[in-house]
């Protein structure tokens, strides 16, 4: 801060105009930021709060329940019309409700209204009026929701146990039986297994009525979660939000994308960003050194330093059409036509895939390892090699020994930098190898456990792919606004890392570079 | 030479040796890591020459047909990029790549405009005025902004931003006139406030605490903006714009692609120019100031001219990335192949055509190759803009050495 005095010995003349416009420049910068960060902070994480469900009554006597999601002026000026999300697709068709507010003559927030999430058809709102169990009982009232809930806890754990069956004993004898495996006999008694579990979740169905009036049948086994918002108490709601959080970061996508989580995408950005990173370390530091330590230092020398700086400026899908075209269709293809020649018509390696990937971004962030590294090379002083150098030590051994663990925060940040780069770029990888859905995520317990041929999935792909791609993008928007602060959230904390390692590294080396 | 069995002397040859093979290595993988990163240029070059060379692989175009106009063929539209239309007939494919260059550029100019005035702006703010405390926060900040992803900017402007815009067109306008005199009204309005009250909100903390200024304009400016509307539009800015103006106006079109551009561009042009403008001698500032100049005066007659290349090359290096951008104008923009000067409407970018059609597209054949045509062009013009940017840098720094005090 300025001393007071100076300040004010400022003041009378003032700045001019221009000052305050530059300063308002700054505001505006960080308030559109605070903007962005707030609304996804906002949808992202609201979206998973039960919000609670109205019964409105209309002018002409018509009830609809659903929850509010928002109010706008209509287009002429006449009034404002609020859209409610009502659920119910399999009865009327829609799963939203736009109302105009001069219609509705009551708004009210019954405590018995039912929110049920369902395996397809999306949700279903009404009031529950009864529910058979599996054994036939017809049961009323605050009985049938107490039964319900109870079912739902045992076909949960149903689900779960089929699941595992499925994952962990089915799908590897499946795949060693076409590998010609003699498994017949384990795969009868899973199979007979899997009968039983799925028997022991059929039956029951519960009859919900609608508020239209309309009256629901749902089999039980269809329905994942019910709630009633209304009477929750705020510890329930929180709960409710934490749990919706955790399904959203360990569950797979449903109904094309636009509902359950995102879990296979967060497995495929980390497995390929991980995998680049293991390819783009050893070579990053290895151009560094060569430039900074091995190279003659001249005229050819800097024209390459100053090519290397700006293939970083080089635009993202660039490096995309070359990994297609040199990865993809040049390397890929011929290692079809070496290996694969069985399955040619379909490619293995000769379409995009995990590995194509991951050596794509790997280029595309090679320049910002190189750059990194080589500027924590420049900073260690000469002293240091030379009196190593005098000390008797090799070159490789001035290397190992001194400079490379004096250059290591700096390659390490040139790796989060890369690492933070790479989990945001998302338009080379539509070119080489990633999926809108992708079933099985690129690793299991099948030899050889990580499978490099295959399609992935990938937050920033799911974002564009369910806010552009699908057919319902109103009721997916809520889900990629959370997908979209997972992905931010993501990159803020590698560049947070990245900006505290040098913050790290300035600190410890500043000593030596002042000469 | 000495006894060559004895133990020192193996250890040393093997320790040479070793070092040898290292360096050997090294070199190796330098040069092989350099020379794949370089090949990027060289492949783009390899495949599109059969576009123009006859090898018999593929049909090849004159270029002529990539950038003359179609006029004379009697097309209403005098440029096309339509490369799959006329798979089925004999017609010749209509593949002028001017739509497509013009989308980029016009994306990029809106972007620039958006996000240069800002990032000088802002950089002089931190280089000049602001206090030592906040501009050290406010680095890295801005560094976070670089960082956040094309699709999620993009995402936003196109989903979320687009169609509020398009039904408060007005509140953005009435936003825009309000601005300018709004920041001077702060600034007036602060040089009269009581002393006291001035050293609490120094100008070195502007950057906060006009923060909450912002947001009472935006507030003002949608209170103003029905009355704006009457004033001057007849009540309805849409309607005015598309009778009166004739213009066509799409959700998702060139501003709101600048908007997010600008945002996106905004910090690396804020954190070069603001690396220029302060790398510049102190001592030639603080001469200026002794002479009597005030701060502005001094950024606008000593110290502006003497960061100019710097400022230069900033921009150059926005604009590089500003073409380049996939994800954003491929969200936010509409992707239809117009050319308009018209703001409201759509465009279609180099980047975004090679994201939608290039998987689409065979391999080897005229889509194909025309794509990684796109890709070239992307290529040779942002290489040569950094090039130009890195040698116009160097040239700075050398000059701050001779002006002397530079580190």
């Amino acid at each position: 801060m300025r001393p007071v005095s100076g300040s004010r010995a400022r003041l009378p003349r003032g700045e001019g105009p221009g000052a305050w416009l530059a300063a308002g420049s700054v505001a505006l910068s960080l308030l559109a930021l605070l903007a962005l960060l707030s609304l996804l902070a906002v949808r992202g994480l609201g979206h998973f709060w039960p919000a609670p469900v109205a019964l409105v009554v209309l002018e002409d006597g018509r009830q609809l329940a659903g929850e509010r999601v928002r109010e706008v002026p209509l287009p002429e000026g006449t009034g404002r019309e609020r859209l409610y999300r009502t659920g119910n697709r399999d009865l009327d068709g829609a799963r939203w409700a736009w109302v105009p507010v001069s219609a509705i003559t009551a708004v009210s927030h019954p405590r018995d209204l039912v929110v049920l999430e369902r395996r397809r058809w999306g949700e279903a709102i009404g009031r529950l009026t009864a529910l058979e169990s599996v054994t036939g009982e017809r049961l009323e009232g605050e009985a049938a929701w107490a039964a319900l809930e109870g079912r739902l806890v045992e076909l949960a754990a149903l689900r779960r146990a089929r699941d595992t069956l499925r994952d962990e004993v089915i799908l590897p004898r499946v795949r060693a039986l076409e590998a010609g495996g003699d498994v017949d006999r384990e795969l009868a008694i899973a199979n007979a297994r899997l009968r039983e579990l799925q028997a022991a979740m059929e039956g029951g169905r519960l009859i919900l009525a609608t508020a239209d009036g309309g009256q629901l049948t749902v089999p039980l086994e269809e329905v994942l979660r019910a709630r009633r918002p209304n009477a929750m108490s705020p510890p329930d709601k929180l709960a409710t939000w934490g749990e919706g959080v955790w399904r959203f970061l360990s569950e797979g996508p449903r109904a094309a994308n636009t509902a359950g989580g995102v879990w296979p995408a967060i497995f495929g950005t980390v497995l390929m960003v991980m995998l680049m990173s293991v390819l783009v370390t050893p070579f990053g530091v290895l151009a560094a050194i060569y430039l900074n330590e091995v190279a003659h230092q001249g005229r050819l020398t800097r024209l390459v330093r100053i090519a290397v700086r700006n293939l970083a400026g080089v635009p993202s899908i660039v490096y995309g059409v070359f990994g297609l075209g040199v990865f993809v269709y040049g390397i890929g293809g011929t290692l079809d036509e070496w290996f694969f020649d069985a399955t040619l018509p379909s490619p293995t390696f000769g379409t995009g895939g995990l590995l194509w990937a991951s050596l794509t971004l790997a280029l595309l962030t090679l320049p910002v390892v190189i750059v990194a590294t080589e500027e924590g090379l420049a900073r260690i002083p000469d002293q240091q090699r030379e009196g190593a150098l005098a000390l008797g030590a090799t070159r490789l051994e001035m290397l190992t020994r001194v400079v490379l663990p004096m250059a290591t925060p700096a390659m390490l940040t040139g790796v989060i930098l890369a690492v933070a780069r790479a989990a945001g770029e998302v338009a080379p990888l539509m070119l080489v190898g990633v999926a809108k859905l992708a079933p099985q995520v690129p690793v299991d317990g099948d030899f050889p456990f990580l499978h490099l041929d295959r399609k992935f999935m990938h937050l920033g792909y799911h974002i564009f792919d369910a806010a552009f791609h699908g057919g319902d993008v109103q009721s997916a928007m809520p889900l990629v606004y959370a997908t979209a602060l997972l992905l931010v959230l993501v990159i803020l904390v590698l560049n947070l890392t990245a900006i505290f390692l040098r913050h790290h590294l300035s600190t410890r080396h500043g000593a030596l570079t002042r000469r | 030479m000495p006894d060559s069995s004895s133990p020192p002397s193996i250890r040393r040859r093997l320790r040479q040796g070793r070092d040898r093979l290292a360096t050997v290595l090294v070199t190796a993988g330098g040069i092989g890591v350099i020379a794949a990163l370089l090949a990027i240029g060289v492949f783009l070059v390899v495949e599109v020459v059969p576009l123009f060379w006859p090898t018999g692989a593929t049909e090849t175009i004159s270029p002529q047909a990539l950038w003359l106009s179609l006029e004379a063929a009697g097309d209403p539209a005098r440029y096309r990029w339509d490369p799959t239309a006329t798979l089925g007939t004999d017609e010749a494919a209509r593949v002028s790549l001017v739509p497509l260059a013009w989308g980029t550029l016009e994306a990029a100019a809106w972007a620039l405009l958006i996000a240069v005035p800002l990032a000088l702006g802002a950089a002089a703010h931190s280089a000049l005025f602001m206090a030592p405390r906040l501009r050290s926060r406010l680095k890295p900040t801005l560094e976070l902004m670089e960082a956040l992803p094309g699709v999620v900017i993009g995402f936003v402007a196109g989903l979320v931003l687009a169609p509020w815009v398009e039904r408060h067109l007005a509140d953005v306008l009435a936003m825009l006139v309000l601005l300018v005199p709004g920041l001077l009204l702060a600034g007036g309005l602060w040089s009269r406030l009581p002393p006291r009250l001035q050293q609490a909100m120094p100008l070195g903390w502007a950057g906060l605490w006009l923060l909450p200024w912002l947001l009472l304009l935006l507030v003002a400016a949608h209170a103003l903006s029905p009355w704006l509307e009457a004033w001057a539009f007849g009540g309805d800015l849409r309607h005015w714009l598309e009778v009166r103006l004739g213009l066509d106006i799409a959700v998702r079109n060139a501003m709101i692609v600048g908007m997010a551009m600008g945002f996106a561009v905004m910090p690396s042009v804020y954190a070069l120019a603001e690396d220029a403008l302060s790398g510049v001698p102190r001592s030639l500032a603080e001469g200026a100031q002794a002479l009597g100049a005030t701060r502005w005066q001094t950024l606008w007659r000593v110290v502006l001219p003497a960061a100019s290349p710097g400022i230069f090359s900033a921009v150059m290096i926005g604009a590089g990335r500003a073409v380049g951008e996939t994800m954003i104008v491929l969200m936010a923009s509409g992707n239809a192949a117009l050319m308009t000067w018209n703001p409201l409407d759509g465009l279609r970018s180099l980047a975004a055509t090679i994201a939608i059609e290039l998987p689409e597209a065979g391999p080897g054949g005229q889509h194909y190759r025309l794509l990684l045509l796109a890709a070239l062009l992307l290529f040779a013009f942002t290489f040569l803009v950094n090039t130009l940017a890195e040698l116009v840098r160097t040239r700075l720094r050398l000059r701050y050495r001779r002006l002397g005090g530079g580190p």
